[in-house]
């Protein structure tokens, strides 16, 4: 996002129609269609998601044609028709597809919606009569985090179908007038909103006398800060504020579980991303600028990036409060494990491991702070618990509790990585400091480098079982990677470690789950909140255990599942368990064929049924074209 | 949708499944939330609560757990929500508790607002409040001897001076692990999942394509059956993006994966078809008896992708995530081994 402010650069008059209306104005050269159609009109249905053609949440049609805006220099849209998801309703009323994707509940965050619906318009102008298949090539350019495509594949075909009058126009309206409607697919209050484009997110909203903010970040893994010299950056014009940590009035530190972390960095760097100081300025153009002139002295230190290198003594220290870099241990005991594997006909080993993985929600972080009338702090941002971030802040601030006022804008996505309070306090800083309004919307990249990941994993496993299969003792032990800070460290251990062993009943049970900091981007919240991890390695060995035993891998599971009445790992008595139950529901849908050995593809008979989609073909539907076209010719 | 067998090709399928369980809510701590009702003019609804909507739906959620609970539809009630300053704490939008801790909530909330409502028509009506009934917009007595509108009651209950208001506030008792064994009761409700994956692999490449999954989650009650099942559409997606493709890579503290070129996410020509079964075993603990979905949805799909690849191809891989390059090294690793079990053989 760039803005026209505050530029010297010539400017050119720009004509072209936007959603049916002409627009004549003077514009920067620099900006791109995105930016003019969001920053200087807004229109803020087209959403930026990387600002590199990869995400297709800013597609409009361009002269009818579908076009990714972020990469569109403004100047070659000149004399054009440009139509944007503001422009889809038909005499205000939701286009067809619109009322399809409302009907099949096709939109969750809604955040790459807008760019969503434009490609599937597309597809369906260019081939009315696409096929499943060729919708999901046609969306191909287009990422949704969300709804995994599949509500978004059937309601382009619902459309298609009622447009094609194969289907009634009362399909896609609500049943309604119900006697219950829990157990009923009422439509999403929020999606009429999400499918045209009004929904407004942190990063659509301005006020009046806003200031654009930016960040500077840590280049270094680890570094001592010597100096930061703000002094240029504050002499420049345009510059409202700079800060750093020496502007925060209470008690620095945010975290989940523990205050690890600095609202903006003090005495040292942990991570490459790190938010060191920050700049609000009249625009975003000389709030970049500013940060270039914020000179920062660092002293290089050690970097720990191996947990199993930073758990070794004599390793660096990456927070002087916690020599020995562990965050957290979380350990489970129950029976005699040493006792039950050596008692036990066979045990297992084998080590497994899972990587840091990105949250990539659609909307990158963004914010909008301000003073209430009343000097009440207001935050709006997407932040995935305000209850907590208000607190942390009360105190960062040194404000009664009451005067920090945290409003969730609509979130385009978090699975955990808006938990975190990476960038509210940075914010309020600013406001406190200009007493205007500030507004902070990340790139793609910042959000990347700066936010929590997925904890990865380094698992080893040790399954003691009986001939029959049945499973005498478990010895799982886990060694995570927290990254620089906390985050979620703590939760994401007590998780991985709770359920680690599986939905098992299992005697003699030792199990281990290890956090530890090093100078790694942190890792924190993201979506089973370290079960997916542990039950990975669990889901893993049991398959290959039932080789191991010769038995079928269901029947393994199926004797050790907890059942009513069982102690899980931590000794709670189970009142209903719904196990069994559940798996073979999943057997029966998927028609799956028992058998004893677990690689047996060749073989079985249960393959290619119903719920498959056909496999990926390089070049397929090109090829089926030429040879329809040499038909034809021929 | 069936899907022709390429058989005899260099392309082979597999079958993996995987089970997985999860807990609702907050973590061996107690939970908590609330939430205020009011029926308000119109027959119409005000739920204030601090909900925070990610996209998951819950707020549509909690305006079919309030139509129930006060008699009116979901578009009758309007939620004002995600405002320290202007509503009460509902926490936090994670732990799969909205659905759970929030509904609950609410549910008190109504009850305790339709309560206040029926106690001034009771008396109107000189009949007992349990012969009341509020349905379909309508509030009559059992015999349906009497039978106004929502609206209309809510004026009644208004001429009397009363404002049929209420309000709630779940708690989950969860209790602390103890620091030297982990014993302890870090939740209420507990959910159970199962998923089968069928995978083709590209023998050459390497390269894994997941063509079905069909998942069966516990989820208490299903408030919302389609978003239920787009929790689950979404959630195996994600899996099927960290066990195939997604990386975040670092080298020496740097990273390396900084844009969506880099870092690569499931486009809508990688995601398998889903096939959902929404098992209800409802909650015995709560009043709605409602769990969750929206993070256990993806816990079983990387092992039974994992498991679907041995199927296919006999190779095991352990560590996430299953690109082309980790599994073709894997089957060459196989051939050489059985290259050199051959080799073996012959020489005896």
């Amino acid at each position: 996002m760039i803005s026209n402010q505050g530029l010297t650069m010539a400017s050119f008059e720009i004509q072209m129609t936007v959603n049916g209306r002409e627009v004549r104005q003077p514009v920067s050269p620099h900006l791109r269609l995105l930016d003019f159609l969001r920053e200087e009109l807004h229109w803020t249905g087209s959403k930026e998601g990387c600002g590199a053609g990869e995400c297709g949440s800013c597609s409009v049609f361009v002269d009818g044609v579908l076009m990714k805006s972020c990469l569109m220099p403004v100047a070659k849209a000149q004399h054009t028709e440009i139509e944007t998801i503001e422009g889809l309703e038909e005499q205000g009323k939701l286009s067809v597809l619109q009322q399809a994707f409302q009907k099949m509940g096709a939109s969750q965050c809604g955040y790459c919606i807008p760019g969503m619906m434009m490609a599937a318009t597309a597809a369906l102008k260019t081939n009315p009569h696409a096929d499943r298949e060729e919708i999901k090539e046609r969306l191909g350019g287009n990422i949704c985090r969300c709804t995994g495509y599949q509500k978004i594949f059937d309601a382009t075909e619902l459309a298609r179908d009622v447009m094609n009058d194969k289907l009634p126009t009362k399909t896609l309206e609500e049943e309604t007038e119900q006697e219950s409607y829990i157990g009923s697919s009422s439509f999403r209050l929020d999606t009429s909103g999400k499918v045209t484009g009004a929904l407004k997110y942190a990063g659509d909203m301005v006020m009046p006398q806003m200031l654009h903010m930016q960040v500077l970040r840590s280049p270094f893994p680890h570094a001592e800060i010597l100096e930061i010299d703000t002094s240029d950056a504050e002499a420049m014009s345009g510059v409202e504020a700079v800060v750093t940590c020496i502007d925060v009035p209470g008690i620095d530190g945010f975290g989940v579980f523990k205050d690890d972390q600095p609202v903006l960095a003090r005495d040292k760097v942990r991570y490459v991303g790190e938010a060191v100081a920050a700049v609000a300025a009249e625009d975003l153009i000389t709030a970049k600028d500013a940060l270039k002139r914020i000179k920062v002295q660092y002293k290089q230190l050690p970097v720990l990036t191996k947990p199993e290198e930073a758990i070794k003594t004599g390793a660096a220290i990456v927070h002087d409060d916690v020599p020995d870099n562990i965050v957290m241990h979380i350990p489970i005991r129950k029976g005699n494990v040493e006792k039950a594997m050596i008692e036990s006909d066979y045990v297992i080993e084998e080590s497994y491991y899972t990587q840091p993985v990105e949250h990539a929600y659609l909307e990158p972080e963004a914010g909008l702070a301000y003073l209430d009338s009343d000097g009440t702090l207001v935050i709006q941002s997407p932040s995935q618990n305000i209850t907590h971030h208000r607190h942390k802040l009360a105190k960062i601030l040194d404000m009664p509790v009451n005067k920090v006022r945290m409003i969730m804008s609509a979130v385009g996505g978090g699975f955990g990585g808006k938990e975190d309070m990476h960038y509210q306090g940075i914010l309020a800083l600013a406001v406190l400091k200009c007493r205007r309004p500030v507004r902070y919307v990340f790139t793609r990249e910042e959000s990347i480098i700066a936010s929590a990941k997925r904890h990865p994993f380094s698992i080893n496993y040790q399954l003691g079982l009986n001939r029959d299969g049945l499973i005498q003792a478990s010895r799982i032990h886990m060694l995570s990677d927290a990254g620089a800070y906390n985050c979620s460290t703590e939760g994401v251990m007590r998780k991985a470690a709770i359920l680690g062993a599986g939905p098992y009943a299992i005697e003699n049970l030792m199990v281990d789950a290890i956090g530890v900091y090093t100078n790694n981007t942190p890792n924190g919240a993201m979506r089973t909140f370290g079960a997916m991890q542990s039950q990975f390695a669990t889901e893993c060995h049991l398959d290959l255990c039932a080789e191991t035993l010769k038995m079928d891998p269901v029947e393994l599971r199926r004797i050790n599942f907890l059942r009513q009445g069982d102690e899980t790992h931590t000794r709670q008595k189970l009142e209903s368990v719904s196990m069994l139950e559940v798996f073979d529901s999943a057997l029966d849908i998927s028609q799956w064929e028992s058998g004893i050995s677990n690689s047996r593809g060749a073989t079985r008979s249960d393959l290619g049924l119903s719920g498959n989609r056909p496999p990926c073909t390089l070049g397929a539907r090109q090829f089926q074209h030429e040879t329809v076209s040499a038909g034809q010719s021929a | 949708m069936n899907a022709p067998l390429r058989k005899y090709s260099r392309h082979k399928r597999g079958r993996g499944v995987a089970a997985a369980w999860y807990g609702i809510a907050r973590t061996a701590t107690i939970d908590r939330a609330g939430a205020w009702a009011e029926l308000d003019d119109g027959g119409t609804a005000k739920i204030i609560t601090g909900v925070t909507e990610i996209g998951e739906g819950i707020l549509t959620v909690l305006a079919q757990i309030a139509a129930d609970e006060l008699g009116i539809r979901p578009q009758d009630v309007t939620i004002g929500d995600n405002d320290t300053a202007r509503s009460p704490e509902a926490a936090h939008a994670g732990a799969t508790r909205q659905t759970y801790m929030i509904g609950n909530a609410v549910a008190l909330a109504c009850r305790e607002a339709r309560k206040r409502l029926v106690k001034e028509l009771a008396h109107e009506w000189e009949i007992a409040e349990d012969d009341i009934n509020c349905s379909n917009r309508m509030v009559s007595t059992v015999d349906k001897s009497r039978c106004i509108t929502m609206s209309e009651a809510v004026d009644i209950c208004k001429n009397k001076g009363v404002v049929p208001v209420g309000s709630g506030s779940f708690t989950a008792n969860h209790t602390g692990l103890d620091p030297e064994d982990g014993s302890g009761s870090p939740w209420q409700a507990y959910v159970y999942g199962a998923q089968v994956a069928e995978v083709e692999v590209d023998t050459e490449t390497g390269e894994v394509q997941v063509l079905g999954v069909w998942a069966s989650h516990d989820v208490g009650r299903a408030v919302n059956p389609q978003g239920v099942e787009g929790q689950i559409e979404g959630g195996v997606v994600m899996a099927v993006g960290q066990t195939l493709m997604e990386d975040y890579k670092q080298a020496d503290g740097y990273p390396s994966t900084m844009n969506l070129a880099k870092y690569i996410l499931p486009t809508s020509l990688d995601v398998p078809q889903v096939t959902s079964a929404i098992v209800e075993d409802p909650d015995p603990l709560s009043p709605l008896g409602v769990k969750g979905i929206g993070e256990p949805s993806m816990i079983p799909t990387a092992p039974a992708i994992i498991n679907a690849i041995y199927d296919a191809v006999g190779v095991r891989i352990h560590s996430l995530p299953a690109t082309p390059e980790k599994v073709l090294a894997a089957l060459r690793d196989k051939q050489k081994s059985a290259d050199s079990e051959e080799m073996q053989a012959q020489s005896f």
